[in-house]
């Protein structure tokens, strides 16, 4: 019911030619010969998960690399939130305007603690305040993503990678994002541990969170996105409802290789 | 050896070693955060002792001790980040920053040398610090001189201390050092870091300078010296934690004080070479160091 009151919204939005919240509009990367994000339009609704997916080498952390200018910026192309485009600004300014991101790989700061960490973010942010609202905002950001309280001043570097992984998404969501881009954040995780990402996405998107999602675990990807985008080669080769993209002939091709 | 003259021996290693920590922290500083050796550090030594000298010294304007140091550890802050934003950031996110800017950094220093060389001459000079007279407790006795020279450093390393691990400004700069990556996406002005970070390497060093020129006489030349020691102190010392330079200073301090008595002046620098050269192959990530560079 949810899905179908969604696309009738989006429905609704497109008909009538209203900006969608974020929208991607000819974005592109090449490499010298090498083609990483070809011409890539997407336009996602505010409070959409949309889950993308694609082998390895097929331009999906690229495609948040030139989002973010997170190492390196995009050759063509905008990025527009709520019609403005974000590109226009420096790498801390995009961060800073609501547009986090968590790498694939648990990149924290190794000797500060856990909620220092955060609170270095909340301290950069345009939110923040005195010191005590600051540590205030980093616990809340911390409790928000599961992070267990007692572990809140060991070092990050000391801690196991689950938990490295919450204390980045701790401090993304301490950006107070109005878009988050998670790079496969069930990358080496056990599946009791895949499970409690998938209630944290689950909440966020009670929240009214919008998310881009890479992901290579597939239940995970398929249990939370509205929509489902399949990159392979750079390309956009398939969008639309998570079953449709899987059962499509091309997604499978890209996966497995053509038919003899 | 007698056991006074192991003392004063020992005493003036630790001096030394105050003195070095404060040289070694800023070079420290700028290879942790931004990942490059400065070899001008020694230059700004040299830059700060001759400001502080200009602004100081009775035959120059004569303004004081005290308003000398203030003011040259606020130019030499402008001065680094004037320096970082000509001869470091362009190459930034080259792949051979680290060559690049020995390249640079080394030009930059003659540059300043030279600078300094038609400002002030070739004659020597030395700074007139304010305290005379001699302190002691028990067998160890320094110069009153000596005594402000330990007060000053302790306190503005005490200070960094503080600013590193408890001030939103130094926590960035701590974690801009650990992830630089990761700091741009949590909203952190990478390139404000940068030139603050290297800017207060800038302002240590001159003040470094400051009681190099009163202990030593000044000469355009003198910073070669300073950032030898600097380099072994980083070397040794590894730069895991802010405090790890510290440690190493005073051991490169207490062992230059007695391979002097031992083997004198001359060979004394050699006796550190061989002893860096032996950390780096036997403990490359220096004595207090972990393998990878953070604050």
């Amino acid at each position: 019911m949810c899905l179908q009151s969604r696309m009738t919204f989006n429905h609704f939005h497109r008909n009538d030619a209203l900006a969608a919240f974020l929208e991607i509009k000819g974005l592109g990367k090449s490499f010298g010969g090498i083609h990483a994000v070809r011409q890539l339009d997407l336009s996602i609704d505010r409070g959409e998960i949309l889950g993308i997916a694609g082998p390895n080498g097929s331009g999906k952390s690229t495609f948040f690399n030139i989002m973010t200018k997170v190492p390196f910026a995009a050759d063509r192309g905008e990025v527009l939130l709520e019609g403005k485009n974000i590109l226009t600004r420096k790498a801390h300014d995009i961060a800073r305007s609501g547009v986090a991101r968590t790498f694939q790989r648990e990149s924290v700061f190794p000797s500060l603690s856990a909620v220092d960490n955060v609170l270095t973010t909340v301290e950069n942010s345009s939110a923040g305040g005195t010191h005590r609202d600051n540590v205030a905002a980093a616990i809340l950001a911390l409790d928000q993503a599961g992070f267990p309280a007692t572990l809140h001043n060991t070092p990050a570097g000391a801690l196991p990678v689950f938990l490295r992984k919450l204390v980045m998404i701790a401090a993304a969501l301490a950006l107070k994002p109005r878009v988050l881009l998670l790079d496969e954040p069930a990358s080496s995780l056990t599946p009791h541990e895949i499970a409690r990402i998938q209630a944290l996405i689950l909440k966020l998107k009670e929240a009214d969170m919008t998310i881009l999602l890479i992901e290579h675990v597939l239940p995970l990807l398929t249990a939370v996105s509205d929509r489902l985008a399949v990159l392979d080669q750079g390309e956009l080769i398939a969008i639309g409802t998570p079953e449709a993209v899987i059962a499509e002939p091309r997604v499978v091709e890209a996966y497995l290789g053509k038919k003899q | 050896m007698e056991l006074s003259a192991f003392i004063a021996v020992l005493t003036g290693g630790l001096v030394l070693g105050v003195l070095y920590s404060l040289m070694a922290f800023g070079l420290a500083l700028v290879w942790t955060t931004l990942g490059i050796f400065n070899f001008a550090h020694g230059a700004f030594i040299v830059l700060g002792a001759y400001i502080a000298w200009q602004i100081g010294n009775p035959d120059a304007f004569g303004l004081g001790f005290l308003v000398s140091a203030v003011v040259t550890v606020i130019a030499m802050f402008v001065i680094g980040v004037i320096f970082q934003f000509l001869l470091v950031k362009p190459f930034e996110r080259k792949p051979n920053i680290v060559l690049l800017t020995v390249i640079t950094t080394l030009a930059g220093a003659t540059v300043l040398i030279n600078l300094i060389n038609v400002m002030w001459g070739p004659r020597s000079k030395q700074i007139v610090l304010p305290a005379s007279g001699d302190l002691s407790l028990g067998l160890f006795r320094i110069t009153a001189n000596e005594g402000l020279m330990v007060l000053i450093v302790t306190l503005t390393l005490a200070t960094l201390g503080w600013f590193l691990l408890k001030t939103p400004l130094g926590r960035s700069m701590r974690a801009v050092a650990q992830n630089r990556e990761a700091a741009q996406l949590m909203g952190l002005n990478v390139p404000l870091l940068y030139a603050a970070t290297f800017g207060l390497a800038a302002a240590l060093a001159g003040l470094a300078g400051v009681f190099i020129g009163s202990i030593r006489f000044m000469t355009p030349n003198m910073g070669d010296d300073p950032l030898q020691k600097a380099l072994v102190v980083v070397i040794l010392g590894g730069v895991a934690r802010f405090t790890s330079p510290i440690y190493a200073a005073f051991l490169v301090g207490i062992i230059e004080a007695f391979s002097t008595y031992a083997v004198g002046l001359y060979w004394t620098p050699a006796v550190l070479f061989v002893l860096m050269i032996a950390v780096l192959v036997v403990k490359p990530e220096g004595l207090f160091g972990r393998r990878e560079r953070s604050v």
